[in-house]
C-alpha cells in the first residue's frame, strides 16, 4: 500500500480506543475515506461492556452510511431497523398535551413570512387546527404511515427521514464493515499510555499484556471513562448537570403490544426525567433518562417497569452519564470521539449525530502527513463546540418550557437559569415570535417552533402582516394546505407494512 | 393568546437612489397598511450600490418580489447577462482565472481540479480543464436565459443580470408608484430625536415635519438619519482594505459579452462591466496613486472621482433607523457586492419587519445578521487584497475575521469553512480563491480519489457542456432579437 504515496510520506497509524459505536463508526469511516491516508487500529477488550447509546437516530445518519458506501437495505436488516419521522413528546410542556418534533417543515413561508406566524394568527381567531396538521411529517407519524420523501420539491418531498435501530447490533456491523475494509482490530486492555517527553503527545497504548499500539494519531472512543482525553491528557470537563440535571437511563427492552409499529420515536416526560419507547422491527426499546438527585436507581427501574406497555424481555440494566463536554476535544494528537468528548442526553437522539459530526470533522482536518497542525485542532474544536453548545440549548429548552410543578425535578428545570444563549432565543420568541437564525450546526427554525409551540410557550406577539388579509381567505388557504396534507398521507402506506413490503430487502427473517 | 404587532403607520425611507426606491417598494409591498414614503434625492456616485449597473444572481429573488420580470429589464433597462467574471493579474501580471457562479461543480471534478493543479497548477497555460458550464457557454457566445419551469440543459447555469442604472432605476420608481409609494423631494434640514433615542421626525427645507414610526437610511455614504443619532458610530476597514480612491469611467461603445473583467494594474484594481449602454470601468487605487496615471489608465472620461474611507457602521438598526446599502457599508467596488448587500439587508428587514413598538432584541438579531453580512464582504473583499500581486500593489495588509484560517484551510486542504450569512455559496468562494491565484490542496478524502469514477465525471461533464452549447443560441443574436422592440437607453 505504502507505494501509493509521494516520496518520503507514509501512512498515519491511527488508532481508535474502544469498540463501541463511536469506536467503529471512527475506524470505519477513517478506513473508508482515507484508505491511502492512515492505517486504522482499533483496541477493544470484550470485558468491556458498551454503552450503545442511542437507538433512534437523525437523518443525517443516512447520508453517512451512503457515504461509507454501505447498502441501506443491508444497514436496516442487521440493525433491525425501522423508519423514524420524528419524535412524540408527551407531558412536556403540560401533563396530558403532547406533539410531535418533526423531520420536516410546518405550512410554508408565505411572501416572507413564516407559517408560524399565520398559524398564530389563525389560532388568535380561533380558526387553528394544531400546528402538526400543517406538517406532512407529524400527519404521517400521526397516522403510523410511511414512505420515502419524494425526490421533487412537491408536498411530499417536505420531510426526512432518520432510523430507530438496536444499538447494540449497530456497533457490530459497524465493526464487521470496518474489519471487511481492513480495520485491524486488537483485543486488550490498556494498562498505561506512553507519552513523548518533548511534546507531550500520546506514541503508543500499552496493553496487559505487553503489546505496544504505537501510532501517530490516537481517537479516544473509550466512553466516559475517557482513557486518553480526561484521564491521561487531563483535559478539563464542562459539566451542564445543573441546566440537564439528568444523568441516569434504566434500560428495558420489551415486546410489542401492538400489531403497529410507529415511524417515530416516543419521548414521554416523567416526574423525575422522561421515558422513551423506540419501536424496532422485533421489539420495543424502552428506558427512563432521570436525574439521580431527584429519583433513586431503584425507584427508578421500578417506574420502568411499570410504565412499559409490553412483555418486559431483560431486566431494567443502569446506565450512568454526565452532561458536558470536554473543553478540548482535540488535544495534543488525541482525539475524543463520542462519550469521551461530551454526552448530551437522547432527547433528541443526538448520539450518533454528534459522534457522526465529530469524525466528519476529523476526516476533512485530518493531518495529511502526520504533523498535526495547531490550526485544524482549533478549527475541530471551533466546530465541536459550536456543535455541542447549539444541542445543549435546544435540549434545555425541552425542560425549562414547562409549566409543570408536579415534583422537584420539574420545579427545579422549569425555575432555572438558563446560558445566556438560551434565554436571549427565548425572550426573542417570546416577544416577536422569531428565531435566531443559524444555518450551521443542528436544529432549526421548524425544530425551535415545534418545541416552543408543542410545550405551550406561545409568543406574546407575531408578524403584522398575516393579520391584514382576510382571515376566511387564510383559513381556506390553510385547510387547503391540511387538506393535501390529508391526501398525501392517505396515499402512503402503514408503516408496518411498508417494512413487511420491504422485508427481503430490510428485514432479518428471523 | 399571540397577538399581531401594531403596523408601522408610516415608514420613512430617505435616498432616491435605487436601493432607497427598491427599500420603499418591497417595504410597501410587504405592508400594505402602512404609509410608506420616500424622501430625497438620488445620492452622490459615491454611493455604489445606488449606481451599479449589476449584482449577484440572488438579485432574483429581490426582482421576483417586487414582480419585476427579467424580460422587463432587458426590454426597458439595457439589460444583459453575466456568466462568468474574468480576474486578470493578481496572482502575477499575465496570470488569470475565471470565476462563474452557482454550486453546479461535481464533487469529483472539484477533487479531479484541486489534485491536477494542486502545488502544479501553471497560470497562464491552454491546457486547463474546463471548470463550469457557464464558462463553456462565455466561451463559445452562446447563451440565453433558461426558463424557469422548464428543464433545459441551460436550466442548471447560474447567472447574474446587469442594467442601466438610470433606466433600472426609473423601471424600479414605476414600480414604487405603482405599489402606492409616496415621495417627497426634498431636503433634509434637521432630524428631531425623540424619546428612547429613536427619531420622531424629520425636517425638510421649506417642506415642513415628517413623522413616522420607522425610518430606514439609504442616502449612501453620508448616512443622514443613522449619523444624527446619538449612538452612531463607525467601525474603521482602511487597514485591511486598501482602496483610497475610486474613478467611475463614462461608459462609452456598448459591449455584448457574456463576460465582466475585475483585473489588476500597477496603479490599482480595473473593473469592467460590459453593457449595452456602454462599457462601465472603474479604477480603484491605494494611497499615494497620483491622479494623472490613474486617469491615464481609467482609459474612459472621468465621470467622478471619489475618496473612500472603508468601513462599517457600529450597529446598522439604531432606535428606529435602521441603515441600508451604503449608508450601513463603504468599501471599494471591487465586485456587485454592493447591491447584493443592500438586497439582503432589505430582505433581513422584511423578514423582521418590527411593528410600530420595536422590540430591542429583534433589533439586536437583526444586527447580529446584517452585521455578519457586512463583515463577510469585508472579509470577500479583503482576500482579493491578499492575492500574491495584490500585495505587491497595495501592500501587505492585516486579514481581517477569519480570511487568515480559511486561505490557511484552502492552501492546504481546499477546504471552505462555512461562513453565515455570506455572499457567495462555497464553491463560488472555492471559484473566486482559484480566479485569484491561489491554489488549493488537496483534502484528504480526495487522495484516494477512483480514477475511472473521474474520467467518467469528466466525460459527463463534457456530454452536459456540449449539450449546453448546442442548446443555446449564440448571444448576441439572442439578445439583438429579444431588445429589438426597444433599444437600449444611451447611458
Amino acid at each position: 500500500m505504502s507505494e501509493k504515496m509521494p516520496a518520503g510520506r507514509r501512512k498515519v497509524r491511527v488508532v481508535v480506543l474502544g469498540g463501541g459505536t463511536a469506536g467503529w463508526m471512527t475506524a470505519a469511516g477513517i478506513a473508508r475515506l482515507l484508505p491511502d491516508l492512515a492505517d486504522v487500529a482499533l483496541v477493544e477488550s470484550e470485558d468491556i461492556g458498551i454503552v450503545g447509546v442511542g437507538e433512534a437516530t437523525l437523518p443525517h445518519i443516512r447520508g453517512f452510511v451512503e457515504t461509507l458506501g454501505i447498502d441501506e437495505a443491508a444497514f436496516m436488516k442487521a440493525t433491525h431497523a425501522t423508519y423514524k419521522l420524528g419524535i412524540d413528546f408527551r407531558d412536556f410542556g403540560r401533563i396530558g398535551e403532547s406533539y410531535i418534533h418533526p423531520f420536516g417543515s410546518f405550512g410554508e413561508e408565505l411572501r416572507g413570512v413564516g407559517f408560524h406566524h399565520y398559524w398564530l394568527e389563525l389560532q388568535r381567531q380561533g380558526l387553528a387546527r394544531p400546528l402538526g396538521d400543517y406538517s406532512l411529517a407529524v400527519a404521517a407519524a400521526q397516522a403510523n404511515r410511511f414512505r420515502p420523501p419524494a425526490q421533487d420539491t412537491s408536498l411530499a418531498s417536505t420531510y426526512g427521514y432518520a432510523y430507530q435501530f438496536d444499538a447494540t447490533l449497530f456497533g457490530p456491523f459497524m465493526r464487521e464493515f470496518g474489519l471487511s475494509i481492513g480495520v485491524e482490530r486488537h483485543e486488550g486492555k490498556v494498562t498505561s499510555v506512553d507519552r513523548d517527553s518533548a511534546d507531550g503527545d500520546v506514541t503508543a497504548l500499552v496493553l496487559e499484556d505487553g503489546r505496544r499500539m504505537e501510532g501517530d494519531l490516537f481517537v479516544d472512543c473509550s466512553g466516559f471513562r475517557s482513557l486518553l482525553l480526561g484521564q491521561e491528557l487531563k483535559e478539563d470537563w464542562e459539566d451542564w448537570t445543573h441546566w440537564l440535571p439528568c444523568d441516569r437511563a434504566a434500560a428495558m427492552p420489551c415486546s410489542h403490544v401492538t400489531d403497529d409499529i410507529r415511524p417515530y420515536t416516543t419521548a414521554t416526560a416523567m416526574p423525575a426525567g422522561w421515558r422513551w419507547q423506540i419501536p424496532l422491527q422485533h421489539r420495543m426499546g424502552n428506558g427512563y433518562v432521570f436525574s439521580s438527585a431527584h429519583i433513586s436507581e431503584e425507584d427508578a427501574c421500578e417506574a420502568i417497569v411499570g410504565a412499559a406497555e409490553g412483555k418486559p424481555l431483560a431486566d431494567p440494566r443502569i446506565l450512568r452519564f454526565r452532561p458536558g463536554r470536554r473543553r478540548n476535544s482535540w488535544s495534543h494528537n488525541v482525539i475524543g470521539v463520542g462519550l469521551a468528548s461530551g454526552f448530551l442526553e437522547p432527547l433528541e437522539s443526538t448520539s450518533i449525530y454528534l459522534a457522526q459530526m465529530a469524525i466528519t470533522y476529523l476526516i476533512e482536518l485530518f493531518p495529511q502527513d502526520g504533523a498535526i497542525d495547531p490550526r485544524d485542532r482549533a478549527e475541530f474544536n471551533r466546530l465541536v463546540d459550536m456543535e455541542y453548545d447549539r444541542v445543549r440549548d435546544f435540549l434545555i429548552l425541552h425542560y425549562h418550557a414547562t409549566t409543570r410543578d408536579d415534583s422537584e425535578f420539574w420545579n427545579h428545570v422549569r425555575t432555572m437559569t438558563v446560558p445566556d444563549s438560551l434565554a436571549d432565543k427565548l425572550e426573542l420568541w417570546r416577544k416577536a415570535a422569531r428565531i435566531e437564525k443559524y444555518s450551521d450546526g443542528l436544529f432549526y427554525d421548524a425544530s425551535w417552533i415545534a418545541v416552543y409551540v408543542g410545550q405551550g410557550m406561545l409568543p406574546e406577539r407575531h408578524d403584522t402582516r398575516p393579520a391584514l388579509g382576510n382571515p376566511q381567505q387564510l383559513a381556506q388557504a390553510t385547510e387547503r394546505l391540511r387538506e393535501a396534507v390529508l391526501r398525501e398521507v392517505g396515499a402512503m402506506p402503514n408503516h408496518r407494512e411498508y417494512l413487511r413490503g420491504e422485508a427481503a430487502r430490510i428485514a432479518d427473517a428471523a | 393568546m399571540s397577538a399581531p404587532r401594531n403596523p408601522c403607520r408610516r415608514i420613512v425611507v430617505v435616498g432616491g437612489g435605487q436601493v432607497g426606491v427598491l427599500a420603499a417598494a418591497a417595504l410597501r409591498q410587504a405592508m400594505p397598511v402602512s404609509q410608506v414614503v420616500l424622501v430625497g434625492q438620488q445620492p452622490n456616485p459615491a454611493s455604489f450600490a445606488d449606481f451599479a449597473p449589476t449584482s449577484l444572481p440572488n438579485s432574483t429573488s429581490m426582482h421576483e418580489r417586487l414582480g419585476l420580470e427579467e424580460s422587463e429589464i432587458v426590454l426597458k433597462a439595457g439589460g444583459s447577462y453575466r456568466l462568468v467574471t474574468r480576474f486578470q493579474g493578481w496572482s502575477a501580471a499575465g496570470e488569470e482565472g475565471l470565476f462563474s457562479y452557482g454550486e453546479t461543480l461535481d464533487p469529483t471534478l472539484k477533487t479531479a481540479f484541486a489534485r491536477e493543479w494542486g502545488g502544479t497548477r501553471q497560470l497562464g497555460s491552454n491546457d486547463r480543464r474546463q471548470g463550469s458550464i457557464a464558462q463553456m457557454l462565455a466561451e463559445a457566445g452562446r447563451f440565453a436565459p433558461p426558463p424557469p419551469d422548464q428543464q433545459t440543459p441551460l436550466s442548471e447555469v447560474d447567472y447574474a443580470l446587469r442594467w442601466n442604472p438610470a433606466a433600472y432605476r426609473d423601471l424600479l420608481i414605476e414600480r414604487a408608484q405603482a405599489l402606492g409609494v409616496d415621495y417627497i423631494e426634498g431636503q433634509i434640514e434637521a432630524v428631531e430625536i425623540g424619546e428612547g433615542a429613536s427619531i420622531a421626525a424629520i425636517r425638510l427645507a421649506g417642506q415642513g415635519r415628517v413623522e413616522a414610526d420607522l425610518f430606514v437610511d439609504c442616502s449612501g455614504p453620508a448616512a443622514t438619519l443613522s449619523a444624527s443619532h446619538p449612538d452612531f458610530a463607525l467601525i474603521d476597514w482602511s487597514d485591511t482594505l486598501p482602496t483610497r480612491m475610486v474613478y467611475v469611467g463614462r461608459p462609452i461603445d456598448a459591449v455584448i459579452a457574456l463576460e465582466d473583467r475585475v483585473s489588476l494594474v500597477d496603479t490599482g484594481w480595473v473593473t469592467q462591466v460590459a453593457g449595452r449602454d456602454g462599457l462601465h470601468t472603474m479604477l480603484g487605487t491605494g494611497e499615494g496613486v497620483d491622479r494623472d496615471a490613474a486617469l491615464a489608465t481609467l482609459g474612459a472620461p472621468a465621470l467622478a472621482a471619489i475618496n473612500l474611507s472603508s468601513g462599517r457602521i457600529a450597529e446598522p438598526w439604531l432606535g428606529n433607523v435602521i441603515a441600508i446599502g451604503d449608508a450601513s457599508a463603504r468599501f471599494e467596488p471591487v465586485g456587485p457586492y454592493h447591491l447584493d448587500l443592500a438586497h439582503r439587508q432589505i430582505e433581513l428587514l422584511l423578514e423582521m419587519l418590527p411593528g410600530k413598538h420595536i422590540e430591542p432584541l429583534e433589533r439586536d438579531e437583526y444586527n447580529r445578521r446584517s452585521i455578519m453580512m457586512m463583515e463577510a464582504v469585508h472579509e470577500t473583499l479583503a482576500i482579493h487584497f491578499a492575492a500574491r500581486r495584490a500585495q505587491t500593489i497595495f501592500g501587505k495588509r492585516p486579514l481581517p475575521g477569519r480570511v487568515a484560517d480559511e486561505l490557511d484551510q484552502f492552501r492546504r486542504r481546499g477546504r471552505i469553512p462555512f461562513r453565515e450569512e455570506d455572499p457567495l455559496l462555497a464553491q463560488e468562494r472555492f471559484a473566486l480563491l482559484v480566479a485569484l491565484g491561489f491554489t488549493p490542496g488537496l483534502p484528504p478524502a480526495a487522495h484516494n480519489a477512483d480514477a475511472a469514477a473521474e474520467e467518467q465525471a469528466h466525460r459527463d461533464f463534457a456530454a452536459r457542456a456540449q449539450a449546453a452549447i448546442d442548446f443555446a443560441p449564440p448571444y448576441a443574436q439572442w439578445l439583438a432579437s429579444v431588445s429589438q422592440q426597444s433599444p437600449a437607453p444611451a447611458g
